[in-house]
């Protein structure tokens, strides 16, 4: 369910690890981010650069809540979000530059991958949001990178409202940060860009990247941890079962 | 020899001046010293001390970043360390100063002067200066500006602009909050400065001060300490093999 492959840009080596399951618009399972936290360590080792994108119409529509339906225990959803945190934190780890392609939609846990990016692309029309807490899940797990990327206040109104937003409001408030007018543009200004980016000095790029991460709050890597612990304890919970039950998927 | 920095006070504004602008007012060790004079003076000034500073460059050109003659290691390996402090040191007065800083980027304002365009509270620029941080092309760390970046657009916006080197215009700088307005020529922007400065001017000082006193201690402005970590990160760098081929090639 995740598809990996080496793209040559402008004569820069660049990693594409694609979300593969296109029939359920890339909804992710338990399995498919452990083979996506594999592929970005296997990955990321001999190239320049990373692109993240998804097959298909969309980047990815979320968690699969059929899975999570079917584990009134919470266990499945508890898994996502390990998951989920885990593949955010690897991407922003890593020393080469990492830009993903967000093209038609980017939902729930699929908004959330967006926090391991150093550079996001999608277009206009794409619909971006953290619409759970509609299903008694707290987006909490995202909070510490949206907020690093939109500020406290954008953050707050993105994480607490469960609408969607467009592409373009999601450049506005540097959700994203590259706007192409069609979704079938977005990955390959997103593979331009990692060429781009990746052809630089892999040695300034590394350390500027480190420095970055210095330059974030001493207790960022608590919060995460927090964050994550939030939305866990939630799960396999009254209101998330009930909430869950009553969708009709 | 004219003054490398030159202070001029009219009232309750002040302007401080790059004066290099042969070299497109590259920060130099002895321009560095100079503006660290300019604000000895500054911030010696008793009775009446000024409201408001405006920090520009003379000639065409705002600040080129750092000066390539000293950056590329010669006789004294020490150089680029020292003057990378001095930059460091100079951005974080220049913060904690208790007048507004207005920066009129008059032109080009590239690495560390694009740094300096940063810190100032405000900053106004034209719409065809080109402004960046093309170090990451240079094989080189932005080290010491970052932190002044990261406060100015937040972290998301600054980790883009670093990581993707290059310079922009200045409508683009704008739009990613780089500098806080924009006129649509260079012929514009002395007369929206010295409006925007007389506005500011017209503030209660005591409140203005006040202000950028809290703002400064929200936002961490005063850690010299993390400049410091980036001025050692910056000239390690900065010294590498692959950053010394690469500046002196732009050198010729």
């Amino acid at each position: 369910m995740i598809a990996t492959s080496t793209q040559t840009v402008a004569g820069t080596s660049v990693a594409l690890i694609e979300l593969n399951r296109p029939d359920q618009r890339n909804a992710l399972t338990p399995e498919m981010l452990r083979e996506l936290v594999e592929a970005i360590d296997a990955q990321a080792t001999n190239h320049r650069a990373l692109v993240l994108a998804g097959r298909g119409r969309v980047f990815c529509a979320g968690f699969d809540l059929k899975l999570c339906k079917a584990a009134p225990d919470g266990s499945v959803m508890r898994e996502l979000l390990t998951g989920l945190s885990k593949a955010c934190t690897t991407l922003r780890a890593l020393p080469i530059p990492v830009v993903i392609a967000a093209h038609g939609a980017a939902i729930a846990g699929g908004c959330a991958l967006l926090g391991g990016a150093d550079l996001v692309i999608t277009n206009t029309d794409a619909k971006l949001g953290y619409p759970v807490t509609k299903i008694g899940v707290s987006p909490a797990v995202s909070a510490p990178f949206l907020w690093q990327a939109v500020g406290f206040g954008a953050a707050r109104e993105r994480l607490l409202l469960p609408e969607l937003i467009s592409g373009r409001r999601a450049h506005e408030i540097g959700l994203a940060h590259e706007l192409v007018d069609d979704r079938n543009d977005v990955l390959d200004r997103a593979l331009q860009r990692a060429g781009e980016l990746g052809a630089k000095p892999p040695g300034a790029i590394a350390a500027t990247k480190a420095w970055l991460a210095r330059l974030e709050p001493a207790e960022q890597q608590q919060r995460i941890h927090e964050a994550l612990e939030t939305s866990l304890s939630l799960t396999g919970g009254e209101e998330e079962q009930r909430l869950l039950a009553a969708l009709n998927l | 020899m004219p003054e490398l920095a030159a202070l001029e006070t009219n009232g309750p504004i002040a302007t401080l001046t790059f004066n290099r602008p042969e070299a497109h007012n590259a920060l130099s060790t002895e321009m560095l010293s100079a503006a660290h004079m300019r604000l000895d003076q500054l911030e010696a000034s008793t009775d009446e001390p000024p409201v408001v500073l405006i920090l520009t460059g003379a000639g065409r050109s705002f600040c080129a970043g750092m000066d390539l003659k000293e950056v590329i290691i010669g006789d004294d390996p020490g150089v680029p360390l020292r003057l990378l402090e001095s930059l460091a040191r100079l951005t974080h007065r220049l913060r904690l100063l208790p007048m507004v800083v207005l920066g009129r980027i008059n032109g080009a304002a590239i690495g560390g002067g694009c740094g300096l365009a940063t810190v100032c509270d405000l900053a106004i620029t034209h719409a065809d200066a080109k402004l960046g941080f093309p170090e990451v092309d240079l094989g080189l760390c932005p080290a010491v500006v970052s932190p002044w970046l990261v406060r100015r657009i937040g972290p998301g916006r600054a980790r883009t602009v670093m990581l993707s080197g290059g310079v922009m215009s200045g409508s683009r700088a704008h739009e990613l909050g780089i500098v806080s307005q924009v006129v649509d020529s260079r012929e514009d922007l002395n007369a929206e400065v010295d409006r925007i400065a007389q506005s500011l001017a017209a503030g209660g000082p005591h409140a203005m001060r006040a202000t950028k006193q809290l703002l400064n201690s929200l936002d961490g402005s005063d850690n010299l300490d993390i400049l410091l970590e980036g001025a050692a990160l910056s000239a390690k760098v900065l010294a590498t093999e692959d950053a010394q081929r690469r500046l002196k090639a732009r050198q010729k």
